[in-house]
């Protein structure tokens, strides 16, 4: 006999209603029907079943599948998957097991983790809450990892390794790196182990929405000179000014849905198996990626730099001696050039010229400078551990050069 | 002995079954500089250095000859470290054991001569430097002033700056020599600056 298969016309011939967006309306008539506790029992079923009571098959495998294919309309009026299926998706506890987290996360939470704000605009089901509290967490490890390690790095350079470690896109290419694929559509309906986010309509520019959300006073003005300090005070963690808002309407893209999972995923980990989880996911998943931070370095004048520090701190003048040379008369010669302070040495560059190699000489004396880093590295959240030793005050630096 | 190994060489290098298929073609080639070969090897045998010797003391010891590259930025300079940094204990023994201020000061300075700093432009000098340059620029340039006030072109600029009609014209003349150049000199000139701007970035 062959089975008729309701399912697939349940889903195209039976559209699923408009739900609408309004608060009030969702606490009226939605907070009814949808439930975030897995105990309590769905009233889709129950209107399911009530439904087929009236019809009598014998076929108790067609009866199976019949129900099941209800039960599949009636999560279509959902924005997000319900809370059940997340027990049921092999990609989810796929994905559980591969990113080895604490079983005390259920996988209900992390199929949340996966629902982004323009998916399901409920804020009980979606993962704002896990996101916000996720990038504070980032944020404030990568800071405090990034200052106690380095104490004299300049402000630009401080931003740029935040970016680097804790950025959107370091977050998206995680995220693509833990094989979380992305779901062509949300709905009810879709596995809940895949990324759901609404998408950007193609041909909009993103970058041309206005900047609503920035505190800093005459942002309009673009043409004004914008101070590094300045960045601490209005801008966000990276030195960028701050998005504004997404509205409820708009998608977003896909970089930026991959970050907001990974830092629900850490917002996540934290609220089910505390801080101690949450700094080894982060030092597992974060820290552990490499970044050359001498390499986020760019200077135009260094030897004028130079100078001014050591006027600063009070070393000697720095002068630049020939170290060793060759084929100075030739196409090719090669220079190596010392920046010596008194009878120190602060740095070594070799250059085709002798400006070159001076000016990389004072390039890499700043380098020296600026990558200081103290020995036996604490951060202050280190303390938080059980039996912690007494904090010792960390290195603070005076702050980088101003010429 | 030198003989014995070319000859054993040879019939290997003849038969060109056992090498891969790739060195067939360069066989012929290779068999050419068959009689430098003990030329060569005589040149490449270097004395090792004098670290590597068995026994420098009859204890044991570590064997430390780093190849020759730049030094690590990560390695920050003694003088950098703060007061309380153990580093800086541990290190004054090496540099104190080597007399290298002697060294240091026989190295050549990158410029000829550390030009000497005088002091003795007057707060009327410098008036006087602000009113020749403002009433003809032309004759008054950065050049002539410094030559005059025995002073650098650098101060002349931090003291005062060219009349706008004076910037006009010198932009004028520059764009009339720069309509002049070919292609070939003009991307020169750009990738010279593309070359400076990546010495900033370490590249």
């Amino acid at each position: 006999m062959k089975r008729v298969q309701l399912q697939r016309w349940s889903s195209t011939v039976l559209s699923p209603r408009a739900r609408t967006v309004s608060r009030l309306h969702q606490h009226l008539y939605g907070a009814g029907s949808r439930c975030q506790s897995t105990a309590s029992p769905l009233q889709v079923d129950s209107n399911a079943q009530s439904n087929l009571g009236d019809a009598s098959f014998e076929d108790v495998e067609l009866m199976k599948h019949v129900r099941s294919a209800h039960k599949r309309k009636g999560n279509l009026k959902y924005p997000s998957p319900p809370v059940d299926a997340a027990i049921n998706s092999a990609k989810l506890a796929a994905l559980h097991a591969r990113l080895y987290l604490p079983s005390r996360l259920p996988p209900q939470t992390l199929a949340r983790a996966l629902v982004d704000a323009s998916a399901d605009p409920n804020a009980d089901f979606n993962n704002e809450s896990l996101a916000t509290l996720g990038h504070d967490l980032l944020t404030y490890y990568t800071t405090e990892h990034l200052l106690c390690t380095y104490p004299r790095l300049p402000l630009t350079v401080i931003f740029a390794a935040m970016y680097a470690y804790a950025g959107p896109k370091t977050l998206a290419a995680m995220a693509r790196e833990w094989g979380v694929e992305h779901a062509s559509l949300p709905g009810g309906e879709v596995d809940p182990g895949l990324l759901q986010f609404r998408r950007v309509e193609p041909g909009t520019d993103i970058d041309a929405t206005p900047n609503a959300r920035t505190p800093r006073p005459y942002a309009a003005q673009k043409a004004w000179r914008m101070t590094v300090t300045s960045k601490i005070f209005y801008d966000d963690e990276f030195g960028d000014a701050f998005k504004g808002p997404a509205t409820s309407g708009e998608g977003v893209t896909a970089e930026l849905a991959s970050a907001t999972f990974v830092r629900a995923v850490m917002g996540a980990i934290y609220l089910h198996a505390g801080r101690p989880a949450a700094k080894r996911f982060f030092e597992q998943h974060f820290l552990s990626r490499h970044l050359n931070i001498s390499e986020l370095f760019n200077f135009s004048q260094p030897a004028r730099d130079l100078a001014r520090l050591c006027a600063r701190e009070n070393f000697e003048p720095p002068v630049a001696r020939i170290i060793s040379e060759t084929g100075r008369k030739s196409r090719h010669p090669v220079f190596v050039v010392g920046i010596f302070s008194g009878q120190d040495k602060l740095g070594e560059g070799a250059g085709a010229s002798l400006i070159e190699a001076r000016e990389r000489a004072a390039l890499s004396a700043l380098k020296g400078w600026y990558l200081y880093s103290p020995l036996n590295v604490r951060v202050p959240s280190s303390m938080e551990e059980e039996g912690a030793a007494s904090w010792k005050p960390v290195y603070v630096d005076l702050g980088e050069v101003i010429v | 002995m030198a003989t014995s190994m070319a000859a054993s060489k040879r019939p290997f290098l003849t038969l060109p079954f056992l090498l891969p298929s790739w060195s067939d073609s360069i066989t012929l080639g290779s068999r050419r500089y068959q009689s430098s070969y003990r030329r060569t090897k005589q040149r490449l045998r270097v004395k090792p250095d004098a670290s590597f010797g068995s026994s420098n003391q009859g204890h044991d010891q570590i064997i430390y000859n780093p190849p020759s590259s730049a030094p690590s930025v990560y390695h920050t300079p003694s003088k950098f470290l703060p007061s309380n940094d153990v580093r800086r204990s541990m290190r004054t023994e090496d540099t104190a054991t080597v007399n290298a201020t002697s060294e240091i000061n026989e190295l050549p300075n990158v410029y000829r001569s550390d030009p000497e700093r005088k002091y003795h432009l007057t707060p009327a000098d410098v008036e006087e430097i602000r009113k020749l340059r403002l009433s003809d620029p032309m004759t008054w340039s950065r050049h002539k002033l410094a030559k005059r006030f025995e002073c650098s072109p650098l101060f002349i600029a931090l003291v005062c700056e060219a009349s706008p009609e004076k910037k006009q014209i010198q932009r004028q003349v520059l764009e009339a020599v720069q309509s002049q150049w070919g292609p070939k000199r003009r991307m020169a000139r750009e990738d010279r600056k593309l070359r400076r701007e990546a010495w900033g970035r370490d590249e």
